[in-house]
């Protein structure tokens, strides 16, 4: 699954990189100075305590919040702002920390709109809901199919989403972003709030979609556990500011980042 | 029991995404159109025609427009009786300029007049939601009432200040005007207001509809999906005033036969807007029971009591009516919020399991 665009980038090239980013909201610096970068087919934690502005981190490159200073490069394209629709199209797409489906659809149609950006026929087509209209529908909904299989959701197929419990939701909101195609998947605290056989599953998803689909992931979570098993490489922030960055070994053993889980004695 | 899906299975997806999937429901539409084409303009009255049937299907489409708005996109508007203005004024300046252009097809084009001004009181609904979006196409509808009552253009210059139609034939059957008979005018007002529902219908399904619901639902989340929230919200408000104007264009040409101002006052709004609420926000079905509803059942709680034979006066009969309406519109509020439309949904569920309670 890919965006079509003109550059390609192979697997293990740089997808995404954050370039000496930061963002502050009036007076509060909500982060400072951050470099990272996103490897093409890697999984990538962002990981740091309360507050730390993981969640920024993921708003400001998905185009929500434009950083005052720093520049965000996609795909070989140098962007100082980025319009979230223009990430939208670009391959980005992302889950909420709270989950932010849309309640009263079903799980079918929440999943159909993450086609919306794929789908093009126009608005006297679907006026009259014939021909090309009708098969555009058909094959979009074929490839929906494909998510719900995916995802093992076929049973929820015609809920309303905000009837669901917590776990589906939040797989339903994988699967309305896997249904983007995206490039570059930002999962934010996919598994906030699950109890431990729906940590496992949401995992085993995310292996999944990254190992099937070739998808990039970048993941926030608190679980230490499923970020060390996951993650191919980690970026800790801690104040707004990058305190470590390597694999869960590295970052694992590094002092500073002890120090800001824990505290230091004074 | 006889209301049941089981054994109708779908081989394709073209099938699964049917408008109605139930083979009961395809034989229950089908009753009804044949019935409204068939049936009603051989054995109804005139008055039947003339009062319930032609103003209920006119306040059925306007109650679409406002759904497409209000209940689809989440975007309330109190304009609605400025929009469906905007389409007769325009409608009454189209076949009076053009005479030669037929009626019906004015009284459709002028629907685009009014998707015009729809979009541009639209245009503050990218920053305000809500009861604050309410006062902005609250302030609509006052300045196009204002336009209404003091631009004499608009109703070339007539004395009465009013629009007056004029008689029009279609294959030499008159269809507008005093001579025109409340059948013809019906079957008009059927046939525009089956194939604009249908029409309907199928924007709600696709990609168009669920851009719109996904907006309501969680704007943030439809945004960061690549929906753009200003172009999907001037479309709302353009079809939505298309359907509108439609609807006032008809009101005034194929119902009153003329119209002052006041036909489209704020009250008109309130009142299509009660219809959604009480029909049920996001369904078009609900649009048909909220008019029906609010509008006909004014005009049958009289007849009825005058057919029991009960000895009251016509005016006791109407404070009885405003009562007896006031408190069904309260009951129906009271035992399902979502309006007449879920009620509808969940007898159909009861049936579906019928004589087992689940």
């Amino acid at each position: 699954m890919r965006a079509p665009d003109e550059t390609t980038i192979k697997a293990g090239q740089t997808l995404l990189s954050v370039q000496n980013v930061s963002l502050s909201f009036g007076g509060v610096k909500a982060i400072r100075d951050v470099s990272f970068d996103i490897k093409k087919g890697e999984i990538r934690a962002i990981i740091g305590p309360n507050g730390a502005g993981k969640t920024s981190m993921l708003n400001v490159i998905n185009g929500f919040y434009h950083p005052q200073e720093g520049e965000i490069t996609f795909k070989g394209v140098k962007r100082k702002k980025m319009r979230p629709h223009d990430a939208a199209t670009g391959g980005i797409a992302r889950t909420f920390q709270n989950v932010a489906l849309f309640r009263s659809m079903t799980t079918l149609d929440n999943i159909m709109a993450g086609r919306t950006l794929r789908m093009n026929k126009n608005f006297f087509w679907q006026l009259l809901r014939y021909g090309p209209a009708e098969r555009e529908e058909i094959e979009h909904r074929r490839k929906v199919e494909e998510i719900i299989d995916f995802l093992e959701i076929q049973h929820i197929r015609r809920v309303p989403v905000g009837r669901l419990p917590y776990g589906l939701q939040k797989r339903v909101e994988l699967g309305r972003a896997l249904a983007m195609e995206p490039e570059l998947l930002l999962l934010d605290e996919p598994m906030a709030g699950m109890n431990l056989e729906e940590k496992e599953d949401m995992c085993r998803y995310v292996i999944d979609v990254n190992n099937h689909y070739g998808t990039t992931i970048a993941l926030i979570e608190h679980d230490m556990g499923v970020v060390m098993d996951l993650a191919n490489r980690v970026v800790v922030l801690d104040y707004g500011q990058k305190i470590a960055d390597g694999t869960p070994d590295e970052v694992k053993s590094n002092q500073a980042v002890i120090d800001a889980y824990l505290g230091v004695a004074h | 029991m006889f209301y049941r899906e089981a054994g109708q299975f779908k081989t394709n997806y073209r099938a699964d995404m049917a408008v109605f999937p139930i083979s009961q429901d395809r034989i229950g539409i089908a009753i009804i159109l044949i019935v409204a084409f068939g049936v009603i303009p051989f054995t109804a009255s005139d008055f039947m025609l003339h009062a319930i049937m032609i103003p209920f299907l006119i306040f059925s489409l306007a109650t679409i427009g406002l759904n497409i708005l209000t209940g689809y996109t989440g975007l309330l508007s109190l304009g609605t009786g400025a929009f469906m203005g905007v389409g007769a004024y325009s409608c009454y300046k189209l076949a009076t300029n053009f005479p030669e252009v037929h009626i019906i097809i004015w009284i459709v084009v002028s629907g685009f007049f009014s998707a015009a001004v729809g979009i541009l009181f639209g245009l503050p609904s990218l920053r305000i939601k809500g009861f604050y979006l309410a006062v902005a196409t609250l302030a609509a509808q006052f300045f196009l009432s204002w336009c209404f009552i003091r631009i004499p253009w608009l109703v070339n210059y007539n004395v009465s200040n009013a629009i007056e139609v004029q008689r029009r034939s279609l294959f030499g059957i008159p269809v507008t005007g005093p001579e025109a008979q409340p059948v013809t005018r019906y079957l008009i007002v059927l046939s525009i207001v089956v194939v604009m529902t249908w029409l309907a219908s199928n924007l709600v399904r696709g990609r168009i509809g669920r851009m719109w619901m996904a907006v309501r639902d969680m704007d943030i989340a439809a945004e960061l999906m690549g929906i753009r929230l200003l172009n999907t919200k001037l479309l709302a408000f353009a079809v939505s005033s298309f359907y509108c104007g439609v609807a006032g264009a008809m009101l005034v040409f194929l119902y009153y036969g003329s119209a002052e101002a006041t036909a489209f006052s704020i009250n008109q709004s309130f009142a299509i807007l009660s219809m959604v609420i009480i029909g049920g926000l996001g369904s078009l079905v609900g649009s048909f029971m909220g008019a029906a509803l609010i509008f006909t059942l004014p005009i049958l709680l009289p007849q009825l009591m005058g057919s029991l034979g009960l000895p009251i006066q016509s005016a006791t009969a109407e404070h009885i009516t405003f009562m007896v309406v006031g408190a069904l519109i309260v009951f129906f509020l009271i035992v399902e919020p979502h309006g007449l439309a879920r009620l509808w949904q969940i007898a159909k569920q009861k049936l579906r399991v019928w004589p087992y309670p689940y």
